[in-house]
């Protein structure tokens, strides 16, 4: 009974099989939860029911071939195999159909995933856990099994516990020879898979790691051990100035139109309904994007404006010829504007961003947005550092060249009047500037530009209350100064902390500290409207 | 059940061979790099004196292979007369992980007590006290230095200590580097170099008619009573038909001209005997075909055929600044290209953004500057890694690409 239930329990949830019985997966994870038994050999297989290779082809549309491919390489039981290299863009099934395919074959495998397990060391005792059935928990302080840093360490625990693992399969093997079972053969083999494997790439040692995990299968030298590697980059961007052997490769390519509508079209209430909402959209936003992800996010909120014409939201009536036409004269309009929602991430709440919607789609939709975004500023700083933030986004846009016209006394004013029509080198001139503003991005400025820029616009604000100062008393208009320039340089220190101002590295001949801004025109015209401050006087152009 | 289970046996047959590096590097002519080096440390052994040899050959050509059947041999010859030490570059290429696992090997050789808390020093000497005491009992190490350009970067204490050691009267020791890079001795420092005898064996790829050979010796059935004869008869038959097909050959020699490695057969076998039927349980010429097409891969050409289009859109526009000869663009010049070049069905900027990310993503185009935090994404700036050839192959290729995007790439090149 409890061998039963152990082989019972899931080890690794997927999207799949979380999807498929969502109810049964509830009372796993709580008997899961409650069971703190050693672990046995058994918890390096896949778990959960068996699962045919027909369920598992229907399970992934378009992906028949690469299934039996992976089948092919991994081959009979106690067949020996080369290290693979399943690759293919995100969302392509890899590591869902690799962790099926396993529990389909019943077999043990050591999953890891370089994304969880974020640099060597973290890695390397992941992989010696479980294949030294250790789990972390209080009795043992939450240690790992075995402690190893160095790559050689590693090694020598690795085949010590290969070796062990290898010979409990073989006893077990054994038995179930003795016993005359057909059914329940896991075999001698042990996989280990290495998930998210281009993040290896970034890693401190990546120089290092990477060659002694290509070469880990020549380094173990055992028959009885498969290496599968799992990365959504391929085989050529893993630069190496020394080579390696290299693994089989496996390719999962993207999904075709045909396979992301069949794809979509599951968990679908009503098919007919959603299949024709796909034929009038599906094909405008493959365009941009043939990621599985994006387009479901995308297509969703989509499809409940197609249904809103219908008077059952779209449960359970087949559409004829007629409501078809009317439901794409309906959600034509929306199509476009939706395209170009396609990547947009909102950062409000749920029922935020339903009000948002109801006013999205009345009146004058582009007008209504532009203006909109225009108005609002979505963050609150102290008018002290939203001239200072003004101040660094002209510094970092203007050539210090103009400075001495530009922030005269008078405010700028001057520069216009003294404007001429431009000659023609005078256009030649405009063009490469503004090739050069394009490329290069905005340019960097000592503090000390900065501030004399920061005083200037200041003094310019402060120029209505001097009369009025001027009528009191000499205290007061000093007073006044002194307010908006207080703490200017800690203002300036939290402008960097938030990523408004870049602060670059010092130089180290001439000893200053360059800055340069980071946010765009249209959020520095906010920050000026808000202030209502000519911005536009003192940007430099045509 | 017993007729499957015969044509199960004999791909794990087949695979077996194909893992087994043993297998497939017997050759016991004396030419062969198998006899010279048995040669050179039988030699050492019997009379009693130092050697050191370097192994050169490209990845795959059977250098670690060779050396472990060479040592087989030796074992047997000479059971108490030989220890073998094996170190790895990539494991033990710092001085204090190469010493200790000198150290912990010898002891496990000589049922001694390791310990994990000694000290460089401590392994450094007990190595020097382990080769004098095995030299006065007449026993020879012998140390392979796997990957040995690895042991060469650094300061190359381990390589002069134990080379140092071996001038010694009464040590008897044999070095075995083995390494992929032609000019490994020249790595090596002065001091070391001098104490080097500089002996080197080349293992060289296998020529056609070798390598024809290799796959006879590696895909025939033995006929034996572990086989039905006639199923084995039959299916030596059917290889020898294959392999002695002209289709073949050229599929065969195709594939060999990019790499000729032992090592790279190996893998379009493993291919092909994994591809084998097992309802008729013979290999056929198709499951070579099928094998060379899977195992040849263009990822430039497989990523360009999953671009969506706005992607390939991108592409071109950075195709066409490169053409017009700019060095340098950025996102914000691939915009201004897009539209002006493009004047329908045009996308907002944030959307051709996340696209251009994409494209980073998967490698087809990359940022040229090492600073990744003091520009944002538009202004830094990148290149296209992909070539004109590959750009226009994989606009054809991609089933989505509007013909006006084609038009416009064959007006450009």
């Amino acid at each position: 009974m409890d061998e039963d239930k152990t082989q019972q329990l899931p080890r690794r949830m997927t999207r799949s099989s979380a999807s498929s019985s969502p109810s049964t997966s509830n009372n796993i994870v709580a008997a899961k939860v409650t069971s703190l038994e050693p672990l046995t050999i058994n918890d390096l297989l896949v778990g959960g029911d068996p699962i045919s290779l027909d369920d598992i082809i229907s399970s992934f549309p378009g992906r028949s071939s690469q299934i039996l491919e992976v089948v092919r390489h991994l081959g009979p039981l106690n067949s020996p195999m080369l290290p693979l290299f399943v690759y293919g863009s995100s969302s392509t099934g890899k590591t869902s159909i690799i962790l099926q395919l396993f529990r389909h074959l019943n077999r043990p495998i050591v999953f890891s995933s370089c994304r969880t397990c974020y640099n060597q060391n973290i890695l390397f005792e992941s992989i010696l856990n479980q294949l030294l059935l250790h789990r972390k928990n209080a009795a043992n302080g939450y240690l790992n099994a075995k402690r190893c840093e160095r790559p050689s360490d590693f090694v020598n625990f690795l085949r010590e516990a290969l070796t062990n693992v290898i010979s409990n399969l073989k006893e077990k093997s054994e038995k179930l020879i003795s016993n005359e079972m057909t059914q329940g053969k896991i075999g001698n083999m042990i996989y280990l898979v290495f998930d998210n494997f281009q993040l290896v790439r970034e890693w401190d040692k990546s120089s290092t790691i990477l060659p002694l995990l290509f070469n880990l299968y020549d380094l173990l030298n055992t028959p009885e051990v498969g290496l599968i590697f799992i990365s959504s980059t391929s085989p050529d961007t893993f630069y190496s100035n020394m080579g390696y052997v290299e693994p089989i490769p496996i390719y999962f390519p993207d999904y075709t139109e045909e396979d992301i509508r069949q794809i979509l079209l599951r968990n679908q209430v009503n098919q007919k309904l959603y299949s024709s909402f796909l034929d009038v959209s599906l094909k405008s936003f493959c365009g941009i994007t043939k990621q599985i992800d994006d387009l479901s996010a995308a297509l969703k909120p989509l499809y409940e404006k197609y249904c809103e014409p219908l008077s059952d939201k779209g449960k359970g009536v087949a559409p004829n010829q007629e409501m078809k036409r009317r439901l794409l004269a309906h959600i034509n309009p929306h199509i476009a504007s939706s395209l170009n929602e396609i990547f947009k991430v909102s950062s409000l709440s749920s029922t935020e961003v339903e009000t948002r919607k109801e006013e999205k789609w009345k009146g004058n939709l582009r007008r209504l947005e532009q203006s909109k975004e225009l108005v609002s500023l979505d963050f609150h700083i102290s008018t002290s550092a939203k001239y200072l933030l003004i101040s660094a986004f002209l510094a970092s846009r203007n050539p210090a060249t103009l400075d001495a016209s530009l922030f005269d006394s008078k405010g700028g004013s001057d520069n216009r009047k003294r404007k001429r029509k431009p000659s023609e080198k005078a256009q030649e001139r405009k063009e490469t500037l503004e090739q050069e503003l394009l490329m290069k991005g905005p340019g960097t400025f000592p503090l000390e530009r900065l501030l004399a820029i920061f005083q200037c616009l200041v003094s310019v604000a402060e120029e209505p209350s001097d009369e009025e100062e001027q009528n009191n008393d000499g205290l007061g208009v000093e007073g006044g100064n002194g307010g908006l320039m207080s703490d200017i340089l800690l203002q300036l220190s939290s402008l960097c902390n938030s990523n408004f101002i870049f602060k670059g590295r010092s130089c180290p001949i001439e000893g200053s500290t360059r800055y340069r801004s980071t946010i765009s025109e249209d959020l520095a015209l906010k920050v000026a409207r808000s202030l209502e401050f000519p911005l536009s006087k003192y940007l430099y152009r045509s | 059940m017993e007729q499957e289970n015969y044509k199960i046996k004999a791909v794990n047959l087949l695979r077996s061979r194909i893992c087994d590096p043993k297998f497939i590097f017997i050759n016991e002519s004396p030419e062969s790099n198998h006899s010279k080096l048995k040669f050179m440390i039988s030699s050492s052994v019997t009379e009693a004196c130092n050697n050191s040899i370097l192994l050169l050959g490209p990845r795959g050509s059977g250098k670690n292979a060779v050396l472990e059947l060479v040592i087989q041999d030796l074992l047997q010859e000479y059971p108490d007369s030989i220890s073998v030490m094996r170190l790895n570059g990539l494991l033990h290429s710092d001085d204090i992980s190469a010493f200790k696992e000198i150290a912990r090997q010898l002891c496990m050789e000589h049922q001694l007590l390791f310990s994990k808390a000694a000290s460089f020093d401590d392994n450094s000497q007990f190595m020097v006290a382990m080769l004098k005491e095995c030299g006065l009992a007449h026993k020879t190490i012998i140390f392979v230095l796997d990957e040995f350009d690895l042991f060469a970067q650094g300061k190359q204490r381990l390589l002069y200590s134990l080379l140092d050691a071996m001038q010694s009267i009464t040590s008897q020791a044999v070095v075995l580097g083995i390494s992929c890079r032609l000019d490994a001795d020249q790595l090596l420092e002065k001091r070391v170099r001098s104490r080097f005898s500089h002996r080197k064996l080349l293992f060289l790829p296998p020529s056609i008619e070798d390598s024809q050979k290799l796959l006879m010796h590696m895909l025939t059935l033995p006929i034996d009573p572990s086989f039905p004869q006639d199923y084995a008869v039959e299916f030596n038959r059917k290889v020898q038909n294959i392999i002695e097909d002209r289709g073949f050959l050229e599929t065969l020699n195709k594939y060999l001209n990019v790499d000729s490695s032992v090592k790279h057969l190996l893998r379009f076998l493993f291919c092909a005997v994994s591809r084998m039927e097992l309802q008729t349980g013979f290999l056929s010429r198709e499951n070579f075909e099928i094998a060379f097409s899977s195992i040849q891969r263009q990822p430039k050409l497989e990523c360009l055929r999953n671009c969506s289009i706005l992607e390939l859109q991108i592409l071109v526009c950075m195709k066409r600044l490169e053409v017009k000869e700019q060095n340098l663009c950025n996102f914000n010049s691939v915009m201004k290209e897009y539209k002006s070049t493009l004047t329908s069905e045009r996308y907002a900027r944030h959307v051709c953004l996340r696209a251009f990310e994409h494209l980073i993503h998967r490698e087809l185009i990359c940022f040229t500057d090492n600073r990744g935090q003091s520009l944002s994404v538009e202004f830094r700036p990148v290149k296209l890694l992909i070539s004109s050839a590959e750009l226009h192959q994989g606009l054809r290729a991609n089933n989505s690409c509007p013909p006006k995007l084609l038009n416009l790439m064959d007006r450009e090149g």
